[in-house]
């Protein structure tokens, strides 16, 4: 038996988004099980099975260091931050007597 | 609704009836079949065939759900009109995915007998019937095409198929005023005469077997019951029997 992942598709712009996985002896197996376990509910209108051992990927520790490296941010907040500063700053010598 | 003939409803009876115990033997599987996802998507086969039953006796006394039930389930024995094929209790799993593939490979056959049927509600429930059979046939094709693949597994099936085939044939007998159901347009054909269409697919799917030699169990135009058929009701009545008035 071969581990498939299972992907559905609701109708209209949704995106395939992954609903679990099943086993099956072959790829015709894995479809038709799909069908039956994921779809029977109109559950999503267009399915992909992949084959387990075709995704390629790498384990956790090849991605994670850069969860750490803020200066890979640009979400501009700290930027945002700087300059709010400056302006308060600018503000209260201004109004000052 | 359709005035339905004496004969008319004879042969609806016994698909409906064919088709109720292929639903309720299937399902019977759910939660012991060998694998988790071979256990829904036979339940929800099962489910199906419950359906068409339930669309067949529709045709004979109308939508309420209470004279479906009554005629589903509060017949006598000799009263039903299924064929041994169903009747039979299967505890081999090989046994009952061969049931289903000859079982679902005749259903087609039989199915196409309404396309033109003089019955309007019938042709309609043709094309309903086929959008689902389809993905059974799709399945049975599917898992005998990869067990037969297995060297053991494929002993396993031919064996299967050897104890089955005399219960199939036994798919085409046929109720006793059938013909007058021909003349009247309900059907276009005897189901019998679908036999050698199906002999040869099931030559096509397992290899060429020896017909001469496979021996059919009595024929009584569906009037005889197989051993297993009393349990088997009083296992479909179970919850009903507790409170018949009850409702869900």
């Amino acid at each position: 038996m071969t581990i498939y992942e299972v992907f559905l598709k609701k109708d209209g712009r949704d995106e395939f988004r992954h609903a679990g996985a099943l086993d099956a002896a072959d790829d015709e197996l894995a479809i038709i099980a799909a069908r039956e376990c994921y779809v029977r509910r109109g559950e999503g209108d267009r399915v992909w099975v992949v084959a387990r051992n075709a995704i390629v990927t790498e384990d956790r520790s090849f991605f994670a260091p850069n969860h750490d490296k803020p200066h890979r941010h640009h979400s501009g907040e700290a930027v945002a931050a700087r300059r709010r500063e400056i302006r308060e700053q600018q503000a209260a010598e201004g109004d000052a007597p | 609704m359709t005035q339905i003939s004496p004969a008319a409803r004879s042969v609806i009876l016994a698909f409906a009836d064919d088709e109720h115990l292929m639903g309720q033997q299937h399902t019977e599987w759910i939660g012991v079949a060998p694998f988790l996802e071979e256990d829904l998507a036979f339940a929800s086969i099962g489910q199906d065939e419950l359906g068409h039953a339930a669309l067949l006796l529709e045709v004979l006394v109308g939508p309420a759900d209470a004279d479906i039930d009554a005629l589903a389930f509060y017949r006598e024995p000799d009263e039903w009109r299924s064929c041994p094929l169903v009747e039979a209790n299967l505890p081999d799993w090989g046994d009952t995915l061969v049931r289903h593939w000859l079982y679902d490979h005749a259903e087609q056959l039989r199915w196409e007998l309404f396309v033109d049927s003089s019955i309007p509600q019938l042709a309609d429930l043709v094309v309903r019937a086929e959008s689902e059979e389809r993905f059974h046939r799709r399945h049975a094709d599917a898992m005998v095409e990869a067990l037969l693949r297995v060297d053991d597994a494929r002993q396993r099936l031919e064996a299967s198929l050897a104890r089955m085939l005399p219960l199939a044939m036994s798919m085409f007998d046929v109720v006793a005023d059938e013909a007058d159901a021909i003349a009247e347009g309900v059907i276009s054909d005897s189901f019998a005469s679908c036999l050698a269409t199906w002999q040869d697919r099931v030559d096509a799917r397992f290899g060429d077997q020896d017909w001469a030699a496979t021996g059919a169990i009595p024929m009584t135009a569906r009037t005889g019951r197989h051993g297993d058929f009393a349990a088997l009701l009083s296992r479909i009545r179970e919850v009903l029997d507790l409170d018949r008035s009850a409702v869900w």
